[in-house]
């Protein structure tokens, strides 16, 4: 199904697009608030910005200097072209500890790589360790958003998950009461884990350490709990030195949730004594991303979830209609870049609003992205019949003048005197909800002739 | 100065009074204005639906009936946006690039060239003015809510300055109202609710009058404020700075 | 292998080099009370802060503050209230009852109430999160504006492990409704000095 198809089920119950909208709005507000506390905001995020630049510019350097690093302070540092690649190397380690019970923090990528399942298939235990993942992985249900992954979710169902899955009693939702159950029941899962695999925020080349945000507490719990500590990373997450984290932990949490910064910003430069700390670096289509001139700035996204929350129709449509590990705006124009044909109704998603751009903490232009995919799209995935006819007989009939007087003579005409019935069928999208507008006597053009001598 | 009037094509074909609004007001502030006859579309329906490369010509046709003007003025932000913005796929002779650098959106025309936010006009309502985003975002007519820079908005530097006109303050500000275009029909149910929000977030201003710059969202909010008979009239800002009630 | 390939296709697809710009500091300065923005902060992520007076003694506040608390890991370097000894190497779960923790904080962040810790505090790692409330000891000298500030403060460090801690843990991913207490410490208490 195309996006517009799962938004419109989306939006056969209004109650709930309009407690989702509001809940999201919610957080857009909280970072506006945020945001200007901050002094020098807006040049923040040019200086975010031109960061990720430079890293995507010289990137195999940045990554050989990371490597060579944390090499040094006793990090294992493995490198994964694929998902696939990805999956093997996680497994290995764990096959090699003959690990069986994992404990995960939250990673886009291992989302992208569809690890839990990976590994389930090999019978071993992955707990997300995330309240909002935990919830969406008893639920069997993906993310509906990359900070926010149960967002979709009303505490009533949040509350009926548990009861069946945590054996708690009925709480009609209360907010704390879960909390502390799944608490209770994670607590165990950590202290019980054979290994911990955590997203990577921010790795670092002048260091070779990498930091791992979470509010929660989950990914230390995790990886300081365990005897193994996996991180896995998009190669794009490199940052050159660490005094730029000040830049970009200034950003994140204000952007994502309104925060100054999240409870917890761990900073990881060597393994604890006696340990092991392996961290797997992915390119996964970055590579091929970053060969593309207009859209390789999608690579500076440091997942904050700011253009999920401000996008007006992600707001009105749900995570899920996007069918795609990262939705949203940002989703929009780097899932295209895997799949152009499943993907290509995300593009269209849009009305090129821009208000995700003029909230991107590292200012990818998205909405221009937006607009560049469909003119690939148009030419590369085979359009609907009718689409594309009625839009190429439009660029005929507007580059010529005669042609245009007909076809707004005729139209105007339509509009006028076609019975009710026939200008509200079916075909027409528009008059479903809406009134077509009411035609006039003249258009302008007829006024002008008739009212003006000085004819251009 | 000479001045050639744009007057987008759903505007000369469906709002001839928003067309004639734009006239009258630019004649009454001593504009020399010109329409010329042949002109059509600026492409942005083609671009903006992924068809840019067949709006080509819409767009040659658009530079060939402008360049000859010192400015280039239309009641639409979205469209002189279009031109500003996506004329970058014709070759960048000197007509486009002037055609390019002097479009101008009405109110920003008025404000910035002419210099002037009072127009002598009147009108005793209580209106909400919607920012399409084009306008705001693309053109920078005003301050947007996401960015932390000082206010300003260009249109309401105008709409304060028309006697009796109370401009309302809305809870958000300048969300988009989901005509977006092709977007419009292609992904109804959202377009649709995002309308039906932005009416209602005007309802509940105690707005009587909406008002923008850009009449392709008014069309997509009349559309909805008709087809549920609320309470709410819809003009275009050339409009209301072109009366004296 | 991975490697090889993924520079390779890097060094293929790369735009030319773009420059590394200067960070201009004076954009972000302020004259702000760093003692009142910090405390605010603490609040507003969620702790609270004790400043112990003069005539106070620490022990005595902690325990007023947390009169449950059974089971305390403390250190020399702040008070001797502890009831558990810890060294390196005391295996994680052995901590899973811990009542509370009292770790020396090594300075504030005005910014955002964040306190900088790091594996110099505390001998085991998981310490700080397992443990069910939590205690920060400042030196009210100790603060600085913002990141940018915090970062050159640690620039000279020895890396290991190290967190700046804002507040107890928290979560609101049922409903946006904010919960205090998720996986890590239930409270966080910042006692300045």
């Amino acid at each position: 199904m195309s996006h517009s198809e799962k938004a419109a089920v989306f939006n056969k119950n209004e109650a709930k697009v309009n407690w989702h909208d509001k809940a999201l709005w919610y957080v857009r507000e909280k970072r506006d608030n945020a945001a200007h506390g901050v002094k020098g905001w807006e040049y923040l995020r040019e200086l975010a910005s031109g960061i990720k630049a430079n890293v995507l510019s010289n990137l195999d350097d940045y990554l050989i200097e990371f490597e060579a690093n944390a090499l040094a302070n006793g990090i294992k540092v493995h490198w994964a072209s694929s998902a696939e690649e990805h999956n093997q190397i996680v497994s290995k380690i764990l096959e090699d500890k003959k690990a069986k019970k994992v404990v995960k923090s939250k990673s886009m990528l291992t989302e992208e790589c569809h690890l839990n399942p990976y590994l389930e298939n090999k019978g071993i235990e992955v707990v997300d360790t995330d309240l909002g993942e935990y919830i969406v992985q008893i639920a069997k249900e993906s993310p509906s958003h990359i900070v926010l992954p149960a967002i979709h979710k009303t505490k009533e169902e949040v509350d009926e998950l548990f009861q069946e899955h945590l054996g708690t009693t009925p709480s009609n939702g209360n907010p704390e009461y879960l909390t502390n159950e799944a608490r209770k029941h994670l607590r165990k899962k950590f202290l019980q884990a054979d290994a911990a695999i955590t997203g990577v925020n921010f790795a670092i080349a002048e260091t070779g350490g990498i930091v791992v945000c979470t509010n929660e507490g989950n990914a230390d719990m995790g990886s300081h709990s365990a005897p193994v500590h996996i991180a896995c990373m998009g190669i794009e997450k490199i940052i050159p030195k660490e005094e730029h984290l000040g830049i970009f932990l200034r950003l994140l949490a204000r952007s994502a949730t309104g925060q100054p910064i999240t409870t917890y910003s761990s900073h990881f430069n060597k393994p604890t004594e006696g340990r092991e700390m392996h961290i797997v670096i992915v390119d996964n289509g970055r590579t091929e991303q970053l060969s593309r001139e207009d859209f390789r700035a999608s690579l500076h996204c440091i997942r904050c979830g700011a253009c999920m929350n401000t996008c007006p129709i992600y707001r009105r449509s749900g995570g899920h209609s996007y069918d795609a590990t990262i939705p949203g705006p940002i989703g929009s124009i780097l899932s295209p870049g895997k799949d152009l044909t499943k993907h290509s109704s995300l593009p269209f998603a849009s009305t090129l609003c821009g208000s995700c751009s003029n909230v991107c903490p590292v200012k990818i232009n998205i909405h221009e992205q937006l607009y560049s995919w469909r003119q690939i799209i148009t030419k590369d995935v085979k359009q609907p019949l009718v689409k594309k006819t009625i839009l190429k007989i439009a660029g005929v009939v507007l580059s010529n003048r005669t042609l245009y007087n007909i076809g707004g003579k005729s139209a105007r005409f339509m509009l006028k005197y076609a019975p009710r019935f026939m200008v509200y069928s079916k075909l027409n999208a528009w008059g479903k909800a809406r009134e077509l507008p009411e035609v006039k006597n003249q258009n302008f053009d007829d006024w002008y002739k008739e009212k003006r001598k000085n004819n251009g | 100065m000479k001045v050639g009037l744009f007057i987008p094509c759903y505007i000369n074909q469906l709002y001839p009074q928003v067309a004639i609004a734009t006239l009258e007001l630019l004649e009454k502030l001593n504009v020399d204005v010109y329409y010329p006859s042949t002109q059509t579309c600026c492409g942005q329906p083609l671009g903006n639906s992924g068809y840019e490369e067949d709006s080509k010509g819409a767009c040659q046709l658009f530079v060939e009936n402008f360049k000859e003007y010192d400015f280039i003025v239309g009641p639409s932000g979205s469209c002189i946006y279009h031109i500003k913005k996506h004329f970058d796929i014709l070759e960048q002779t000197p007509e486009v690039v002037k055609v390019r650098e002097n479009a101008y959106e009405l109110c920003e025309f008025i404000v910035k060239i002419l210099g002037k936010t009072e127009v002598g006009a009147s009108f005793p309502y209580k209106v909400g003015l919607h920012k399409s985003c084009h306008g705001l975002r693309g053109l920078n007519l005003g301050s947007c809510s996401e960015r932390m820079e000082p206010h300003y908005s260009t249109e309401e530097d105008l709409l304060n300055n028309v006697k009796g006109l109370e401009l309302v303050k809305l809870n958000r500000e300048d969300e988009c109202c989901g005509f977006g275009g092709t977007f419009s029909v292609f992904e109804e149910a959202v377009s649709v609710k995002m309308g039906k929000d932005k009416i209602k977030d005007h309802l509940d201003s105690g707005v009587e009058v909406i008002t923008g710059a850009d009449h392709s969202c008014l069309m997509h909010l009349e559309g909805l404020i008709n087809r549920d008979n609320k309470p709410l009239r819809v003009m275009h800002i050339a409009e209301i700075l072109n009366k004296t009630l | 292998m991975g490697r090889e390939a993924i520079l390779k296709s890097i060094k293929q697809n790369k735009p030319a080099l773009l420059p590394l710009h200067e960070i201009n500091l004076e954009a972000f300065s302020e004259e702000v009370n760093l003692l009142d923005t910090f405390k605010s902060n603490v609040e507003l992520v969620g702790g609270t802060i004790q400043e112990l007076k003069k005539n106070e003694n620490l022990t005595t506040e902690i325990n007023k503050r947390y009169p449950k608390a059974k089971k305390i890991v403390g250190n020399s370097q702040t008070s001797d209230i502890g009831t558990i000894p810890i060294s390196k190497e005391t295996e994680p779960h052995q901590l899973e009852n811990i009542d509370l923790a009292i770790i020396k904080g090594e300075f504030g962040v005005a910014e955002n109430g964040a306190i900088w810790i790091s594996e110099q505090d505390f001998p085991i790692r998981v310490l700080p999160f397992i443990t069910n409330d939590l205690v920060i000891v400042l030196e009210k000298e100790n603060l600085c504006l913002h990141l940018h500030d915090a970062y050159k403060k640690i620039a000279g460090r020895e890396r290991s492990f190290g967190l700046f801690i804002s507040g107890p843990s928290k979560t609101a991913d049922i409903e946006q409704c904010l919960v205090i207490g998720a996986q890590g410490a239930m409270s966080l208490t910042v006692v300045l000095i």
